[in-house]
C-alpha cells in the first residue's frame, strides 16, 4: 500500500471518528430534568393506568401536555416518603406554588400544529406509537438539547444516521409524512402548519 | 518520517471524503435550517390554555360587550358579544386592538409632578394639603358609574362641585334639557323605531353612538335595499362615509346646518306639512337656500320627502339648537321614533364647558378625554392610564389601564332605555395604579367606595324587579331570585336592559334659537378617552389609505 | 367531499370602518411597525375607497375590502413560486402561504393580480411586554418572507380539534369563522363553503349582482363581491381598479 493511500485512509478514519463519535457528543447538551419523576412508580403505587389521566385533553380539544402542578398537589400536598425527589417537589415547587420547568422531549416549533385529539380520538393511535414505552419507564431520561436548533434530540431521534431507528423514534416532518403516507392520510401543508 | 505538504493535502482530502459519510454536514444543515426558521429573537405567543371571559369595553362610555380570550393571565384577543342587545356583537375598529394598549410605550407608569417623576405619597400629601385649603372641583367623563358616585359625594362634601365632560351625543341633546328641564343624560334617540333620519353632518355610520347600534340597524333596514325601511338623508359638505351610504346625500355648504334646519321648518310650515307652531325662524327659505347652496325648491321638496315616511328624526353631531328646534316642529320630541326619555331621573349635571374659577384644586378622572384641559389656574390632579405628551395638569397620576379596573357601566349616551352592566377587571398592572375614586376615598372614606355602591345598586336593581337580563340566556328580572344571582349574571357579562320609560317629555319653543357655531363631525376616535390609540390602528391610519390621521397620537 | 371556502362581500353594506383590518391584524399577530407605510405595511385585508370618478353631488364612493382571493385555477402565486412555498389546499381550497419555505424573492407579489401579498420588510417587533398580548397558536412570521390572508385557518384547526375531541370528523361551521367576518358591524362579509350548493354563500355567489375582480384572467377567485350599483360592478374588470385614493376625513 502506498504512503498516499495510507495517509488518505488515515484522513478518512479521522473524519469518521470525529463525525460519528465526537460530533454527536459535541452537538448536544446533556440536561437533567428538574425532578426525578418516575412513570412506573405512579402507575404502580397510585394505580394510574391511563396516560390521559394526567396528560388530559381540555374541553375545547386542545392537549394540556404536562399536567399542571395542581395535579401533583392532589396527592403530594405533604411529602410522601422521604426520597430526595419528593423533598425537591414539595419544597421547590408545591410550597412556593410554581410550575416545574420540565424539559419537554417532544416540543415542536411554534409553526407546527399538532392535534392530539385528532390522532388519538379519530385515528385511534396509541400513545406509545409516538412516545414509545416511556410511560412505563422506571428512570428519568436525560434531556439532550441541540445546540444549533434549540430543540430536543428526540426530534431527530437517537440514531445519528436515522437508518435503523425504532418506529417511534424521530419527530421530524419526514416522520409525520411517512406515517401519513403509510396510513394514506393526506393533509397538505395546511394540515400541520400555521 | 517526515510529514510533507503532500501528506497534509492527501490527509485533508481523505478527511473531507470521510466527512461526507458522517452526519456532520447533513445534521448541521438540518439544524441550521430549523434554527433559521424560528429566529430566537422573534417573540412567540404564549402557550397554554385559552380561556374565554366576558367583560365590557371601558375606553368610551358606550361600554360594548367584550368577549375576551385570555392566555397566561393576559387578554390575547377581543371580539363582541352577540347576546348583548346594546352593542349587538360589534366593536369599533379601535376596540379590536385595545388589548395591546396596556403595553403602549406611552403608558403612564409613574406619578408625575410637572413632568418630573414623583410618588403616590407625595401626590397624596399635596392633595390633602389642597383639600384643607380650599374647594375642590371634580371632573368626570363618564357619569353614572359607581365610581362617579364616589366622585360626586366627595365633591359635594368638600365644596367646589362635580362637573361632567359630556360627549358630542349628549351635547346634541342639551337643547332639550334647556327647553324641557329633563337632563340631557337621561334622553335618548329612539332610532330603532324611526323611519326617516335627517342627519346634519352626524357621522351616523362612522363613530356616532354605540358602534353596534346604528350600523347594525342600517344594515338590517336600509343597506342595499331599493326601498329602505330606514331612510337616511345626510346633509354634509363633502361625501362623508355616512353620506356615501345614505339614501340621499345633500351637498350643503360648510357650517350651514342651522340655516338648513331653519329653511326646512319654513318649508314644512309653508306647505302645511306640520301643524302650525309658535316659534318661526326669522330666515326665509330663499335665505336658507343662499346659505346652504341648495335651491329653494330643493328645500321644499326635501320637506315633503322627510315627512313622507314618518316617524322622522333630525340628528346633529353636536350641540345645535336649530336642529333640536326642527325636531320640536316635526313633533319628534317625546314621540316614538324621536327623542325619548330613558329614565325619569331629574338630576342634572353641570357641564365643564365654562371656566373653573375660585377653586384650590381640580381632580380630573381618567374617564375624561385627554383633549379636555381644565380652564383654571388651580392645581390640577389628572388621572390617566396613558400620557398623551403635552402637559395636561400639575399632577399626572397613573390610573388602571384597559380591563384593569372593575367598574359598572350605566346607560350609554343617547341610548333610549336604561342599561346596566359590569366590566370585570381581567388584567393586572405590574406597577401601582389608582382610580380617582380610590384616591379620594383614601383621604375621606365617607364618600363610599365603588364596590359598596356597585353592590347597593345591584340590590336596588334586584328590588325594582323591572327589565330583563341578557346573558347566555334572556332572563326577566322577575325570575332572578336574589341580589347574589343578579350580581353573578352581571359579573359573567350579562347586561340589564330596563323597560321603556313612560315619563313625558315636552318641549316648548318660545322663540327660534339663534344659530350656534357648527362643529365638525368626528369619527370613532372622538369618544375615545385614552390619549393614545391601539398600535394596530396604524393599519387604518398609516399602513393603508383608509383614513386620514386623527388629531390624536397613534 | 372537500370544502371550497370562500366569501361573498356585499359592498353595499360596507361602511369602510376598518374593523376587519384591525381584527385581522390582532388575530394573526401582525405587527404595527413605526417605520411601516402604505407601501411597506402588512395588511392581509385592506379596505380601499373607490369612486365613480365624478365630482360634486354626482360623486359616489364605495369601500372595497381586498384580501387574498384564493384563486382556484392556475393560481398565479403558486405557479411562480420557486420554493413550493404556496399551495392550494386540496381539502379546503385555501391558498396557503408557507412562510418557513419562502425565500423572499417576492415573485408571487408581482404575479398576484390583486396585490394581496405582503412582504415582511422588518423583524416583527412589539413594544416591551406587548408580546404577551399575542394570539396563541399563531406563529409570528420573520423578516424576509411573504405573508397574506389564509382565511384564519388557525381557526379551522381549532374547530377541527374541537370536533375531534367529540369524536366527530366534520366541523361545526359556526366554529370556523374568520376574524374579519366576525368583526364586521354590518355583516357585509359572508363566509361559507362554495362547494356546498345549499350553503347560503354559494347561493349568493350565483346571484346576478355578484361578481369577481378581474374574472377575465380565469383564475377563478373564491372571493366574490356583490353590489346593486352598476358602476361598482363595472370596476371589476378595470385594470386600474380598485385604485386607492388618498382620503382624509
Amino acid at each position: 500500500m502506498s504512503r498516499n493511500t495510507l495517509v488518505f485512509a488515515f484522513g478518512v478514519s479521522f473524519a469518521l471518528c470525529v463525525g460519528w463519535i465526537v460530533f454527536p457528543r459535541a452537538l448536544y447538551v446533556q440536561k437533567r430534568q428538574p425532578l426525578t419523576f418516575l412513570h412506573k412508580t405512579h402507575a404502580e403505587k397510585s394505580g394510574i393506568a391511563d396516560c390521559g389521566e394526567c396528560h388530559t385533553l381540555r374541553a375545547d380539544g386542545s392537549f394540556a401536555g404536562l399536567p399542571a402542578m395542581e395535579k401533583c398537589t392532589g396527592c403530594h400536598s405533604e411529602k410522601i416518603g422521604d426520597s430526595q425527589a419528593e423533598a425537591t417537589l414539595v419544597n421547590n415547587y408545591i410550597k412556593p406554588g410554581t410550575e416545574t420547568p420540565w424539559l419537554v422531549y417532544s416540543r415542536q416549533p411554534a409553526n407546527v400544529w399538532f392535534s392530539h385529539a385528532i390522532h388519538v380520538k379519530l385515528a385511534g393511535l396509541a400513545c406509545s406509537e409516538c412516545h414509545s414505552t416511556y410511560g412505563e419507564s422506571d428512570q428519568v431520561r436525560t434531556y439532550e438539547l441541540n445546540r444549533i436548533s434549540g430543540y430536543s434530540r428526540d426530534i431527530w431521534g437517537h440514531s445519528m444516521s436515522r437508518l435503523r431507528r425504532a418506529p417511534h423514534e424521530g419527530m421530524k416532518m419526514s416522520d409525520c409524512e411517512s406515517c401519513h403516507q403509510r396510513h394514506q392520510v393526506e393533509v397538505g401543508c395546511l394540515g400541520c402548519h400555521e | 518520517m517526515k510529514v510533507t505538504r503532500r501528506d497534509l493535502l492527501v490527509w485533508s482530502a481523505g478527511a473531507a471524503a470521510g466527512l461526507v459519510v458522517t452526519p456532520v454536514p447533513w445534521k448541521i444543515l438540518d439544524d441550521v435550517s430549523i434554527w433559521s426558521q424560528n429566529w430566537p429573537w422573534i417573540p412567540q405567543p404564549a402557550k397554554g390554555p385559552v380561556e374565554v371571559k366576558q367583560s365590557a369595553c371601558t375606553l368610551c362610555p358606550n361600554g360594548c360587550g367584550l368577549r375576551v380570550r385570555m392566555a397566561g393571565g393576559c387578554p390575547v384577543g377581543l371580539s363582541g358579544v352577540n347576546t348583548n342587545p346594546v352593542s349587538r356583537g360589534a366593536l369599533c375598529p379601535l376596540g379590536f386592538g385595545a388589548h395591546q394598549l396596556n403595553w403602549h410605550p406611552r403608558r403612564l407608569r409613574n406619578v408625575k409632578h410637572r413632568g418630573n417623576i414623583s410618588s403616590w405619597s407625595e401626590a397624596s400629601a399635596a392633595f390633602a394639603k389642597a383639600a384643607r385649603e380650599g374647594p375642590i372641583v371634580i371632573v368626570d367623563g363618564h357619569p353614572g358609574r359607581s365610581a362617579s358616585s364616589v366622585l360626586e359625594n366627595f365633591a359635594e362634601k368638600w365644596g367646589g362641585g362635580y362637573r361632567v365632560a359630556m360627549g358630542p351625543e349628549t351635547r346634541s341633546l342639551a337643547p332639550y334639557e334647556l327647553w324641557s328641564g329633563v337632563p340631557a343624560t337621561s334622553l335618548g334617540y329612539d332610532l330603532e323605531n324611526t323611519q326617516t333620519i335627517v342627519s346634519f353632518g352626524a357621522p351616523l355610520l362612522d363613530g356616532w353612538g354605540i358602534p353596534g347600534r346604528f350600523p347594525r340597524l342600517w344594515a338590517e333596514r336600509a343597506a342595499s335595499m331599493n326601498d329602505p325601511q330606514l331612510r337616511i338623508v345626510q346633509a354634509d359638505p363633502s361625501l362623508s362615509r355616512t353620506a356615501a351610504r345614505a339614501w340621499q346625500w345633500l351637498q350643503v355648504r360648510e357650517g350651514s346646518e342651522s340655516a338648513l334646519a331653519a329653511g326646512l321648518v319654513r318649508a314644512l310650515l309653508e306647505q302645511n306639512l306640520v301643524p302650525a307652531h309658535g316659534a318661526i325662524p326669522l330666515a326665509t327659505i330663499s335665505e336658507a337656500a343662499n346659505e346652504t347652496g341648495l335651491s329653494a325648491d330643493r328645500i321644499r321638496e326635501l320637506a315633503r320627502t322627510i315627512v313622507a315616511k314618518p316617524p322622522v328624526l333630525a340628528v346633529s353631531p353636536d350641540f345645535n339648537p336649530a336642529v333640536a328646534a326642527l325636531n320640536v316642529v316635526l313633533g319628534a320630541v317625546g314621540a316614538r321614533g324621536g327623542i325619548v326619555r330613558s329614565s325619569d331621573r331629574t338630576k342634572k349635571y353641570s357641564s365643564v364647558a365654562g371656566a373653573i374659577s375660585n377653586v384650590r384644586a381640580v381632580v380630573i378622572d381618567s374617564s375624561v378625554p385627554w383633549d379636555f384641559a381644565a380652564k383654571s389656574d388651580a392645581e390640577v390632579f389628572r388621572f390617566a392610564a396613558w400620557d398623551g405628551g403635552s402637559s395636561k395638569g400639575d399632577w399626572l397620576l397613573p390610573a388602571p389601564g384597559f380591563l384593569e379596573e372593575s367598574t359598572d357601566i350605566s346607560t350609554p349616551p343617547a341610548y333610549p332605555v336604561e342599561t346596566y352592566a359590569v366590566a370585570a377587571n381581567l388584567a393586572k398592572p405590574t406597577f401601582e395604579v389608582q382610580t380617582a375614586a380610590r384616591f379620594l376615598a383614601n383621604l375621606d372614606a365617607s364618600a363610599g367606595t365603588p364596590e359598596t355602591i356597585l353592590h347597593s345598586r345591584c340590590e336596588q336593581l334586584f328590588r325594582s324587579r323591572s327589565g330583563t337580563l341578557y346573558g347566555q340566556t334572556i332572563t326577566p328580572m322577575t325570575e332572578i331570585a336574589s341580589t347574589q344571582e343578579l350580581e353573578k349574571h352581571l359579573w359573567d357579562g350579562a347586561v340589564w336592559v330596563g323597560e321603556r320609560c313612560s315619563a313625558k317629555l315636552a318641549c316648548e319653543l318660545k322663540e327660534w334659537p339663534s344659530a350656534s357655531p357648527s362643529s365638525r363631525a368626528g369619527n370613532w376616535t372622538q369618544p375615545w378617552l385614552a390619549p393614545v390609540l391601539p398600535p394596530l390602528a396604524s393599519k387604518l391610519y398609516i399602513e393603508s389609505n383608509l383614513r386620514g390621521t386623527p388629531g390624536r397620537t397613534v | 367531499m372537500s370544502a371550497r371556502y370562500g366569501m361573498v362581500i356585499d359592498l353595499d353594506r360596507c361602511i369602510g370602518c376598518g374593523s376587519c383590518m384591525v381584527a385581522c391584524a390582532a388575530e394573526n399577530n401582525v405587527p404595527a411597525l413605526q417605520q411601516a407605510t402604505v407601501r411597506t405595511g402588512l395588511t392581509p385585508i385592506v379596505v380601499r375607497t373607490v369612486s365613480n370618478g365624478q365630482e360634486g353631488a354626482a360623486r359616489r364612493e364605495t369601500f372595497i375590502p381586498i384580501m387574498c382571493m384564493h384563486c382556484e385555477h392556475d393560481t398565479p402565486c403558486v405557479k411562480v413560486c420557486p420554493q413550493q412555498a404556496v399551495e392550494v389546499d386540496r381539502a379546503t381550497g385555501i391558498v396557503m402561504q408557507m412562510p418557513q419555505r419562502c425565500l423572499g424573492c417576492r415573485y408571487c407579489m408581482t404575479a398576484c393580480p390583486y396585490h394581496a401579498r405582503y412582504f415582511n420588510w422588518w423583524d416583527p417587533a412589539w413594544p416591551a411586554g406587548m408580546e404577551k398580548s399575542l394570539n396563541p397558536g399563531i406563529a409570528v412570521r420573520m423578516r424576509g418572507v411573504v405573508e397574506k390572508c389564509n382565511l384564519c385557518h388557525a381557526r379551522l384547526h381549532t374547530a377541527k380539534e374541537k370536533a375531534a375531541a367529540a369524536a366527530k370528523r366534520e366541523i361545526d361551521p359556526t366554529d370556523y369563522v374568520p376574524a374579519c367576518v366576525e368583526a364586521c358591524p354590518t355583516s357585509a362579509i359572508h363566509f361559507g363553503n362554495l362547494a356546498d350548493a345549499n350553503d347560503p354563500v354559494a347561493k349568493e355567489s350565483r346571484s346576478p349582482e355578484a361578481f369577481r375582480l378581474l374574472a377575465r384572467l380565469g383564475t377563478e377567485p373564491k372571493v366574490y363581491y356583490k353590489s346593486k350599483e352598476a358602476w361598482v360592478r363595472d370596476l371589476a374588470e378595470t385594470n386600474s381598479a380598485p385604485r386607492p385614493e388618498v382620503k382624509h376625513g
